[in-house]
């Protein structure tokens, strides 16, 4: 589903990505560590489109069409969705608008007819509920004085209402405490399909014991330098990414 | 570029041109206020850049024009023509302005509860002479620039509004000015007088509405009493033609514990200014001046503040925002002065502005002058562009760019909007900023 070969991307003159190779299959969890400022984010960003990056190398396909080529908002149509480290908050932009005109635009890009109002609220009522959202937060502007977990919950929340086909969740596990952790889990889990891919940034292990990966991969100054089984996360969790890096330079 | 003499000779000749104490017999109190107006009219500044207040307003393109005071109608308006313009009347108290003048038969739902006055100015000279005797220019409008003595020298009609003392009006007032094309370029200048006696309460809805093309100056002059405890929502939409001037004067004077809630709306003409005066009379008063504006190609809107706390613990919040889009410029200048003895005011003033092009300009001078020692006072300014983050965010989740700029518009702007509490204008309002909105954003790279 998702083909990156040889990805060279970077930011205001600055390579981050050096030569990134990934493939993931319909269905598949991979989940992506690395240290701080290996490039995490920054593929998340460059696969969602956001203005800035220049790619200089490689190409990236989604569904065998070339996904660089695509604006954000087209990107979004064909399914891929991105779930942010730092979600931003929208002054004066109602959170339950947002997400009604969010879905809106892609089942108009899909050809799919509009959600009606009642129908939406329903729905954004309910999976709210599985995330333990507090409804008041649908009323007010987005993300705005939201604490760290309700963004985060925030952010699946719109996972589950768009239902993405490629959803990338760059560190949504960051800051959350072991219950909440355990709460946007199974929310997460509850979206896992056969043919919904997920990938997975995160910095610790922990997350990956509540959502279990099929594949491990290790980003370390941008390119992946080890992939292996969940019992990858796990050696990295004792031993640290200091061997891998060693093992490469090697 | 004219010199002195010439500009005021403008207004002179606009002073002189014609008389409305010659269309009717006039009480002397009125004479004697023309005489006052022409008089200063000799004697005040003439606006230009070396004045502060007139620093970032030119008013050279004015000046240049010809107007011919409307004093009476050179025609008479058929129903067809008005109606359009003027939409459904929905439980409100209807008044119509034609280029200045009330329009008595398309006054709607004026079967009012006692001891409420309301209808035109020119109509009371006959029927209530008393009541304009006691309080037409009590505020002292002309004494403050050649625009208000122009008013003045000229007073023919406007808004009446008195209401008696704890009379609380179940609906919304609603005054429309429509500005329609003449074969001259008319002087408009309503002088509206509205007196709540304490503890009345009404909510107050102007709407400025000028033909597409039409050229014509709006002067207005609006002096607003409330008394002890009275209360005022005042809701202003300026939509007037894009070759029209548009200047609303309002002098505002608070007693004890009075309310006063503002919201002003200005989006058309080619040069707009609003001014507001505030005067704090006794303690304990309330003023909320709440803005919007948007700046699109050759406009200028100016707001001008000028709000004096000259006695202990009223409370003033001023909020404007502006939302700039095409080569042009707004002017916001908003000053509060708290007198020495004016202790536990509270003043807060805030002014935000968003460019989405580069080649619009804002002056924003927020001023504070503070002489009391116990007060609660504070300013702050913005000028800013879209936030990129907040774009991509909403991109990310499929919304395309434009639509993505104009719900961040309309977020940036919807807290004014908010402060409407009149829903039908303020449908109204999100209406015109929308499509505002929209052909700004379509416009953008
Ligand atoms: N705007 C930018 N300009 C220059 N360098 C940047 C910019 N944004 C990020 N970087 C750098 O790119 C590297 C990778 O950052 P990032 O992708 O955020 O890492 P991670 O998410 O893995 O912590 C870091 O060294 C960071 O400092
Ligand atoms: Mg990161």
């Amino acid at each position: 589903m998702l083909s990156i070969k040889d990805l060279y991307a970077g930011i205001d003159g600055k390579t981050i990505l050096q030569g990134l190779n990934l493939e993931v299959a319909p269905g598949e969890v991979h989940a992506i560590m690395g240290p701080n400022g290996s490039g995490k984010s920054t593929l998340s960003h460059v696969l969602a489109g956001r203005d800035g990056y220049e790619v200089t190398g490689g190409q990236v396909r989604f569904d065998g069409e070339d996904l660089l080529a695509l604006a954000t908002e087209e990107r979004a149509h064909r399914g891929i969705f991105l779930g942010m480290q730092y979600p931003v908050e929208l002054p004066g932009v109602n959170n339950m608008t947002f997400m009604r005109e969010a879905m809106n635009a892609n089942r108009r890009a899909r050809g799919e007819p509009e959600l009606d109002a009642v129908a939406f609220m329903k729905r954004v009522k309910e999976e709210a509920r599985h995330l333990k959202l507090d409804e008041q937060l649908l009323k007010r502007n987005v993300n705005s004085g939201f604490s760290g977990g309700e963004k985060k919950r925030n952010e699946i929340l719109q996972m589950a209402m768009l239902e993405p086909r490629l959803a990338i969740l760059d560190e949504t596990d960051s800051g959350l405490d072991i219950d909440a952790l355990r709460v946007i889990s199974d929310g997460v889990n509850a979206l896992r399909t056969p043919d919904r891919s997920i990938i997975l940034i995160t910095h610790y292990q922990r997350l990956l014991e509540y959502i279990q990966p099929d594949h491990v991969h290790v980003l370390v100054g941008g390119r992946i330098l080890r992939s292996g089984d969940k019992d990858l996360a796990l050696e990295l969790e004792e031993k640290g990414y200091g061997w891998i890096e060693e093992e490469a330079a090697a | 570029m004219s010199t002195l003499t010439e500009q005021r000779g403008w207004f002179s000749a606009l002073a002189s041109s014609s008389e409305p104490e010659q269309s009717g017999p006039e009480p002397d109190w009125l004479r004697n206020t023309r005489v006052l107006a022409r008089d200063a009219i000799r004697e005040l500044p003439v606006p230009n850049r070396k004045l502060e207040a007139w620093r970032y307003t030119s008013i050279e393109g004015l000046l240049q024009q010809e107007f011919t005071p409307a004093v009476e109608q050179g025609r008479t308006w058929t129903h067809e023509e008005l109606e359009p313009w003027l939409g459904p009347a929905a439980d409100v108290y209807r008044l119509v302005f034609v280029n200045g003048q009330c329009i008595p038969r398309l006054a709607t739902g004026l079967e009012l509860p006692t001891g409420v006055t309301l209808g035109s100015l020119r109509a009371a000279l006959g029927t209530d002479p008393k009541l304009l005797a006691t309080w037409l220019n009590h505020t002292g409008a002309h004494e403050e620039h050649l625009f208000s003595a122009l008013n003045t020298a000229l007073i023919h009609d406007g808004l009446l509004l008195h209401i008696a003392a704890d009379v609380e009006l179940d609906r919304p007032i609603e005054v429309v000015y429509l500005n329609l094309e003449q074969d001259k370029a008319l002087l408009n200048q309503p002088r509206n007088l509205v007196v709540l006696e304490p503890g009345a309460s009404a909510t107050l809805v102007e709407r400025f509405i000028g033909a597409e093309e039409a050229v014509y100056f709006h002067n207005q002059v609006t002096e607003l009493v409330l008394q002890e405890g009275a209360e005022l929502r005042h809701y202003r939409m300026q939509e007037e033609s894009r070759a029209s001037w548009h200047l609303a004067s309002l002098y505002l004077s608070q007693d004890a514990h009075s309310r006063y809630q503002g919201t002003s709306l200005s989006f058309g003409g080619r040069w707009a200014r609003t001014e507001y005066q505030a005067r704090f009379q006794h303690e304990a008063a309330q003023c909320e001046l709440n803005g919007l504006y948007t700046v699109g190609k050759g406009q200028l809107t100016d707001f001008h503040l000028d709000i004096r706390h000259s006695v202990p613990n009223c409370t003033s919040r001023e909020r404007f925002k502006g939302i700039l889009f095409g080569k042009g410029r707004a002017v916001f200048d908003g000053r509060i002065l708290v007198e020495k003895q004016a202790q536990k005011s509270d003043a807060q003033l805030r002014n935000d502005n968003l460019m989405l092009v580069r080649d619009a300009e804002v002056d924003t001078k927020p001023q504070l002058e503070i002489h009391a020692d116990d007060v609660q006072c504070s300013h702050g300014t913005t000028v800013g562009q879209l936030d990129p983050q907040q774009v991509f965010y909403l991109r990310s989740r499929g919304i395309d760019t434009d639509s993505a700029r104009r719900m961040l518009c309309l977020g940036f702007a919807g807290e004014i909007i908010d402060t409407i509490e009149v829903p039908i204008l303020r449908e109204q309002a999100m209406e015109r900023l929308t499509a505002t909105i929209r052909t700004a954003t379509e416009t953008l790279e």
